[in-house]
């Protein structure tokens, strides 16, 4: 009897790196199936407190020396926005007319309708540690109404492109599996052919998005840069929102639909505020 | 408190700092993406001071915190960092430690011992890692990341007391 524990004295570190690999891999295991979520859950919002923390003093910081750079150029610029200010007035007039005619062509055409989707605007407090996954975290959480699955969308040089959807929720955080993730698919739709497919994350270096599920048919009527947009079919994103540009079209001669190379609109490198949209339950 | 388990708790909480810096400054100073894994580097340089228990312990933990901040599957981190841990801690007292060549070499074998370990981790339970490219651009960016801050860690890291080698503190 006595033999078992001598044998794990004698041999205490190989035993606890055979327990801690197996303990490594069954983690994978159930974590991978989603089954252990909930100390991850726990662990984010742990770790993410931290996360928010030297965003936040990183933030000021850098506010801080900014601001005093910012000060020298404060006297020019208030001369130079006086002298804007009067054209800036009579400009505002003008777009006050063009507000009120654009607004009458709208009912006209019946373009006024809008998308009562509530959304909640948070800021990218962090990415993943390392380089192998695309996590984005977020510092809106559960107490401020995010739930699972919400779907996330950024502006970006005037356009509002898809970020990709909330992937796990802690207190003060959250998750977001962006599009470029290659477990995120997105129902799409080319915008002026009107040709459905499904976008997906890819391992391309480009790290452009691969559409798939575009009947092949379609090869003449797409146009090099055309906009691909949600479809909102899966009811998982809404109608609409700007995907990517085409990019590069394969059609091979086995395969019945074609696949299409998507240049995302939302640089992910350059992301810094983001909508969190409420689609309800 | 065990010096030991003073030397884990010590290690682990410099990776996990280093590990939230990796996730918010160090973004401002990736190199297509890459950033430095100042992790393995304090895991590297524990484990060759102070032995396969303490390496493997402390590149356990310290994966397991990487894997809660990201979106990998739980585990998947931990695994190559006991690993590595484990391996490097073997080399505990073989070695001579000087302050460049050494740090230069031990981090440019566990950087790419980290892609091969996670390369097999990817297949063999079929995690999706969009960044994951076996000895691609990526990898040799991080290799040289690495290679290069490791002599400045490894100088910064001989002036933590508790993690100094062993048969010093006999001594």
């Amino acid at each position: 009897m006595t033999r078992v524990p001598g044998f794990v004295r004698k041999h205490r570190t190989g035993v606890t790196f055979t327990l801690l690999l197996v303990m490594c891999v069954l983690l994978i295991l159930f974590s991978n199936r989603n089954v252990v979520l909930k100390p991850k859950q726990v662990g984010q919002s742990f770790g993410s407190v931290f996360q928010i923390a030297v965003h936040s003093v990183a933030g000021w910081f850098a506010g801080t020396w900014n601001s005093i750079g910012e000060l020298k150029k404060l006297q020019q610029d208030l001369e130079e926005a006086r002298s804007r200010l009067a054209e800036y007035e009579r400009v505002s007039r003008d777009v006050g007319d063009l507000r009120r005619e654009n607004q009458a062509l709208r009912e006209q055409l019946g373009f006024a309708r809008t998308l009562p989707v509530r959304y909640v605007a948070g800021e990218v407090i962090a990415r993943d540690p390392g380089s192998q996954f695309s996590t984005i975290m977020v510092n809106r959480g559960r107490t401020h109404g995010i739930r699972k699955g919400m779907p996330v969308v950024a502006f970006q040089d005037g356009l509002q492109g898809l970020v990709g959807k909330v992937q796990m929720v802690s207190l003060l955080s959250s998750a977001v599996q962006p599009i470029s993730d290659p477990n995120s698919f997105v129902a799409a739709r080319l915008r002026s052919s009107r040709y459905d497919g499904l976008v997906a994350g890819s391992q391309l270096p480009s790290g452009n998005l691969i559409m798939t599920y575009v009947r092949k048919l379609a090869l003449s009527d797409i146009a090099y840069g055309e906009l691909v947009v949600s479809s909102g079919m899966g009811q998982l994103y809404p109608e609409g929102i700007h995907i990517g540009r085409v990019r590069e079209m394969t059609a091979k001669g086995y395969e019945a639909s074609l696949e299409l190379e998507v240049e995302p609109i939302v640089d992910f490198s350059r992301l810094e505020y983001v909508f969190i949209l409420d689609m309800g339950e | 408190m065990d010096r030991d388990f003073r030397a884990i708790l010590l290690a682990t909480i410099l990776c996990a700092a280093a590990v939230v810096l990796q996730s918010t400054l160090l973004h401002w100073v990736a190199l297509r993406g890459v950033k430095p894994d100042l992790a393995l580097i304090i895991l590297v340089y524990v484990a060759v001071r102070r032995g396969s228990m303490t390496g493997q312990l402390t590149g356990f933990a310290s994966g397991i915190i990487q894997d809660l901040l990201s979106l990998s599957p739980v585990g998947f981190h931990a695994l190559t960092r006991t690993l590595i841990g484990f391996l490097y801690g073997r080399m505990e007292g073989n070695i001579f430690l000087d302050p460049i060549l050494m740090p230069l070499l031990l981090t440019i074998i566990a950087t790419i011992l980290k892609g091969l370990v996670a390369s097999f981790a990817v297949v063999l339970f079929a995690v999706a890692a969009p960044g994951f490219q076996v000895f691609a651009g990526p990898l040799w960016i991080e290799v040289g990341y690495n290679a290069f801050l490791a002599p400045f860690l490894f100088a910064l890291l001989s002036l933590v007391k508790p993690l100094r080698p062993r048969d010093k503190e006999r001594i």
